[in-house]
């Protein structure tokens, strides 16, 4: 018991630093990538490459005055950077990140839990993240920041349902909520579901996007409109908790869509931990390249492409699906 | 995983379904005619109820529709739930044959909707009268009130309107909570949905000796309240007057009859059908009777002095109505081989008399655009068959003979009178049957209120009102059923009693 | 007691303390945030009792979607306060309330005390199979034993649609004169959006 209890510990250590590190280079690695691609060099003079980049803006936001603005609603206010940060943290715990190995005589697993219920878990908790954001803007006392919650909310809610949709396929598929027997079943590249469910794959890419708030559905935080949008009140370390819970869910759904969509850790020749990272990074570096590329939408066109185009998308797909599935019995 | 789903028998469930399908043929067909098709879209509203009660009753004597279970014995067609049915359609017939004077000027828009939402409605009646299961219950009962949220809030610039579709919604979600509340503990208690099993289940834990006393009667309890307040019965009535003042009239009409049988039905279903056996005081001391005698016996008091000091006449009928659930629940506590019969007859009548009275209301508030009592002063001057019928709907409201309302109100006495003879448990009945003759006096007092604005007012305060079809149609059903109804009351009343006693019902 | 039951006692107090706190708030912000707190301890429960699925749906659905349209509303509407709200109490509703809440207080007491003092109650202690609260177990249940009243939710749920349809949408007429509901509908906060 007590040594289930400590490696169950051990793990939840290691994915919480692992997951903190990510999030700290996605930044170093987005600034580094779109600066190429606009033909800029990027931040380059802190460590070789700019590699001790994101340690310097660590500190420089540690170190910053902590502003907290009169009118503000005290309580929510400092709650809110905390409740955004959280979900996102959560979803890392069913993600299986490699396969089972042993450890010093021991069998361990390569999840931090095995919910049979993996994939719901990942969206119920993934569902709270909106509140951070709605509360940042609502308890800021600013209309930027309220303008920029009131948008959140409403692009997520309205995206919310197409990004469930879109994984019911597979499920259907596989017969299975569980994320690890959702890895079982990709065992080769082949049998990998992006190919069984191309349209699932696609419509979950723009939703996930949707969902993070990032480029081009950003509106949130939309610059020219709103100044910084819900955290246009927040400095220091509240301000990063924001900046990395928003990269935790960028990463936290680059995860779930290598594990449902691109075989997680299944791979030949090299260790499994090696293949989800690159595919985890694949999917980050997609990202930011979409970032680089697309002009943000409007807000009405946002809404019509979520509800009119996205949504009856994801219907159909599911409703195809389900039909070959029973008509292949 | 093969697990073969129990057959649903769609025979015994076509009147459902076949208005189910007209509703949607409605919406369909205000959409297609560009929503322009004007009255064309309520004569094919009106012919849904119509065609559903003929099609119950061709088939029926077809044989091709009986009695009987379907879908897992959750759906059972049985004779409280043909009456109902009827009820309800006749009800939804009222309430749409007297929204034709809203098509003029108060519904120009959504007029597809509106009466697709009162078939709707009147579906979950019906799913309604015929489940036999905790479960489908609630959903039948939940389908019948949320289309009434958006009705009672129909006239979306009228503040009252919407004040009366918010108030409902929240008594409505508060009320199903309570009632979700109460069923839950009894699942608990009985591991089943399925009322009659439910019942045997309890029965035998109870046989055993262990303490189901409490739960139950605190679920009891819980669902009284649920139930009370679908009812309008006081404490918790405040919602009525309100509702009824802001809502459409036809819809405050269709709420005083098809959602309180609908209530009724709950009632029926739950207390009756499921608890019955434990009248023993061995099981569930007499709490239960004695709380709904409680009820009633207050809302016929509240439901009647309050309703002398109105000077709204949409107001004074949401109180009458609260008192004529009063009476009806007089019946329900008798609890002999009569309630249920002399309850589903009080029903049949006040119908046709509460429908019919609201019509008037309907006409003359399309005509003047007010709904105070002094309106109606000298109304026999101006239109004297409109008068002439408001005071025959009053006066079966009353319950004065010949009329309907007498038969039924006499019918629902008797029953408890019998009762109370037949067993000193019931003794409170006495006290209860007196309670309702004395306020029936009180009720006599505003109704002719009323009657004496009609007639004995030189000064007509209204110009002469005038008729569509539509209109006259529902009048004469309604002034027909009032007065048949009261003179020959002895077919329907044959129907009636072959509702099973409380003991049996569902037991089969 | 064991662990699972120390899980559980907690949670369903954070739930009751939870749905208590959001009915005593000024704020409906923090309401909203107290109703979530009462939402997020009720699924724990869920999951303590085996219904794993469930626990999670009610997230999902309730803590996931729903109350973000409330805190949206809110948000949108701007309340800040009971005045907001326009609340007032007549006193007979004020009786009601009461005596309501003593029902359900007493109610509540009395469960909690047949059930942990007098022991097992009836059906109430059944214990669920191995594959209770599965996914599969539940959809098995709502497609085979429960179809009628599942595919009766189907109608409530065209209803509802329907209903929301025709509140929310703007009418002809309205557009033509220039929205004449919109005014009797914003009336009680006019003035304080945008502060």
């Amino acid at each position: 018991m007590l040594e289930m209890i400590i490696i169950a510990a051990i793990k939840v250590v290691v994915v919480i630093v692992a997951v903190l590190t990510g999030c700290a280079y996605s930044t170093l690695l987005e600034r580094r990538v779109v600066a190429f691609m606009q033909n800029r060099v990027g931040p380059n003079t802190a460590g070789p490459w700019g590699l001790l980049t994101p340690l310097a803006d660590g500190l420089k936001l540690i170190f910053k005055e902590d502003i907290v603005p009169a009118g503000v609603e005290r309580m929510t206010y400092a709650l809110a950077p905390v409740i955004a940060f959280i979900p996102s943290m959560l979803a890392f715990a069913v993600v299986p990140f490699t396969s089972d190995f042993s450890l010093f005589g021991r069998e361990i697993s390569g999840t931090l839990s095995d919910l049979n219920i993996g994939v719901i878990y990942i969206f119920a908790v993934t569902s709270l993240a909106v509140y951070g954001i709605c509360l940042a803007g609502w308890s800021s006392g600013s209309k930027y920041s309220l303008l920029g919650g009131i948008r959140s909310s409403a692009q997520m809610i309205s995206y919310e349902l197409s990004y469930g949709l879109t994984i019911v396929g597979v499920i259907l598929i596989a017969n299975t909520l569980s994320m690890r027997e959702l890895v079982a079943q990709q065992d080769t590249v082949t049998h990998w579901f992006i190919w069984r469910q191309p349209l699932g794959f696609l419509l979950y890419l723009t939703c996930a996007i949707a969902e993070t708030n990032r480029a081009p559905f950003d509106l949130p935080e939309a610059e020219s409109e709103l100044v910084g949008g819900y955290h246009t009140e927040y400095s220091s370390m509240r301000f990063s908790m924001f900046f990395i819970g928003e990269y935790a869910a960028m990463l936290a759904v680059s995860c779930v869509g290598t594990t449902i969509f691109l075989g997680g850790w299944q791979g030949p020749f090299l260790p499994p931990i090696v293949w989800f990272v690159l595919k985890v990074f694949g999917c980050m570096f997609f990202y930011i390249w979409l970032r680089a590329t697309f002009p943000r939408f409007r807000y009405d066109q946002l809404m019509n492409f979520g509800w009119k185009f996205l949504f009856p998308l994801a219907l159909l797909n599911t409703m195809v699906t389900a039909f070959f599935v029973l008509w292949k019995g | 995983m093969t697990t073969a789903a129990p057959i649903i028998d769609l025979n015994l469930m076509i009147p459902e379904i076949f208005l189910f399908l007209w509703a949607c043929l409605v919406f369909t067909y205000d959409l297609v005619t560009k929503r322009k098709s004007g009255n064309a879209v309520a004569w094919l509203a009106l012919a849904g109820p119509v065609l559903t009660g003929i099609l119950t009753v061709v088939m029926f004597s077809a044989g091709f529709y009986g009695y009987g279970k379907a879908a897992g014995a959750m759906f059972e067609v049985d004779p409280m739930a043909v009456f109902f049915k009827i009820i309800f359609l006749g009800a939804a017939f009222f309430a749409i044959g007297s929204s034709f004077g809203l098509l003029k000027n108060r519904i120009v828009n959504h007029r597809g909707e509106f009466f697709g939402l009162i078939l709707l409605s009147t579906v979950g009646m019906l799913f309604l009268a015929a489940s036999r299961e905790m479960i489908s219950l609630y959903v039948g009962l939940e389908l019948t009130t949320i289309p009434l949220f958006v009705l009672a809030a129909f006239f979306k610039d009228d503040r009252l309107s919407v004040e009366a579709g918010i108030k409902y919604l929240i008594i409505g979600a508060l009320s199903s909570a309570l009632l979700l509340y109460g069923m839950s503990f009894l699942y608990g208690l009985g591991g089943t949905t399925d009322i009659w099993q439910w019942k045997l289940e309890v029965a035998r834990i109870a046989g055993k000796g262990e303490g189901v006393g409490v739960i139950l009667t605190l679920s009891v309890i819980t669902i009284l309240a649920g139930l009370g307040f679908k009812l309008a019965l006081p404490p918790f009535h405040q919602w009525a007057p309100d509702v009824y003042q802001g809502a459409p009239t036809p819809v405050a009409a269709f709420l005083s009859v098809g959602s309180k049988a609908a209530g009724l039905v709950a009632f029926a279903k739950l207390m009756i059908g499921g608890m019955v056996a434990f009248w023993d005081p061995v099981m569930i001391p007499n709490d239960w009777g004695i709380l709904t005698a409680i009820l009633a016996a207050s809302a016929m008091i509240v439901g009647n002095v309050v309703a002398v000091r109105q000077s709204n006449i949409k107001r004074m009928m949401a109180y009458s109505s609260i008192a004529q659930a009063g009476y009806i629940m007089v019946g329900m506590v008798a609890l002999n081989d009569f309630c249920l019969s002399s309850v589903a007859f009080y029903m049949f009548a006040y119908m046709f008399a509460n429908m019919g009275a609201f019509a008037v209301i309907a006409l003359i508030e399309d005509a003047t655009g007010s709904c105070e009592i002094s309106t109606y002063a000298g109304l026999s001057r101006t239109s004297p068959a409109l008068a002439v019928t408001m005071t025959v709907f009053l006066l079966s409201l009353t319950g004065i003979p010949p009329l309907a309302g007498f038969m039924a109100k006499y019918y629902v006495f008797a029953a408890a009178i019998q009762s109370a003879g037949a067993s000193p448990t019931f003794g409170f009945l006495y006290w209860l049957v007196g309670v309702g003759l004395v306020t029936s006096v009180v009720a006599l007092y505003y109704y002719a209120n009323i009657i004496k604005q009609m007639y004995f007012h030189d000064r007509p305060s209204t110009s002469p009102i005038t008729f569509d079809a539509p209109m006259v149609m529902v009048l004469a059903v309604a002034l027909c059923g009032v007065v048949v109804f009261g003179l020959f009351p002895e077919p329907v009343l044959q129907f009636a009693r072959q509702i099973p006693p409380p003991y049996e019902l569902f037991q089969h | 007691m064991t662990g699972d039951m120390i899980i559980f006692a907690v949670s369903a107090v954070v739930a009751v303390f939870g749905a208590v706190m959001m009915i005593a708030q000024k704020n409906p912000v923090a309401s909203v945030m107290f109703l979530i707190l009462s939402l997020l301890a009720q699924a724990v429960c869920y999951v303590q009792l085996g219904a794993l699925f469930l626990g999670a749906v009610l997230v999902v659905v309730y803590a996931g979607a729903i109350m973000v349209l409330f805190l949206f509303v809110i948000m949108l509407l701007n309340l800040r306060g009971r005045e907001d709200l326009g609340l007032s109490s007549h006193p007979m509703n004020t009786i009601t309330k009461f005596l309501l809440v003593v029902l359900l207080g007493v109610e509540l007491v009395l469960i909690v005390k047949s059930v942990f003092m007098s022991g097992a109650v009836g059906g109430m202690m059944a214990k669920p199979t191995d594959d209770f609260g599965s996914v599969a177990q539940v959809a098995k249940l709502l497609f085979t034993k429960y179809m009628y009243p599942f595919q009766l939710t189907g109608v409530l749920l065209l209803v509802a649609l329907v209903g929301a349809v025709v509140m929310a949408r703007k009418d002809r007429s309205e557009i033509a004169h220039g929205a004449p509901s919109e005014e009797a509908v914003n009336e009680p906060t006019a003035g304080k959006v945008g502060r």
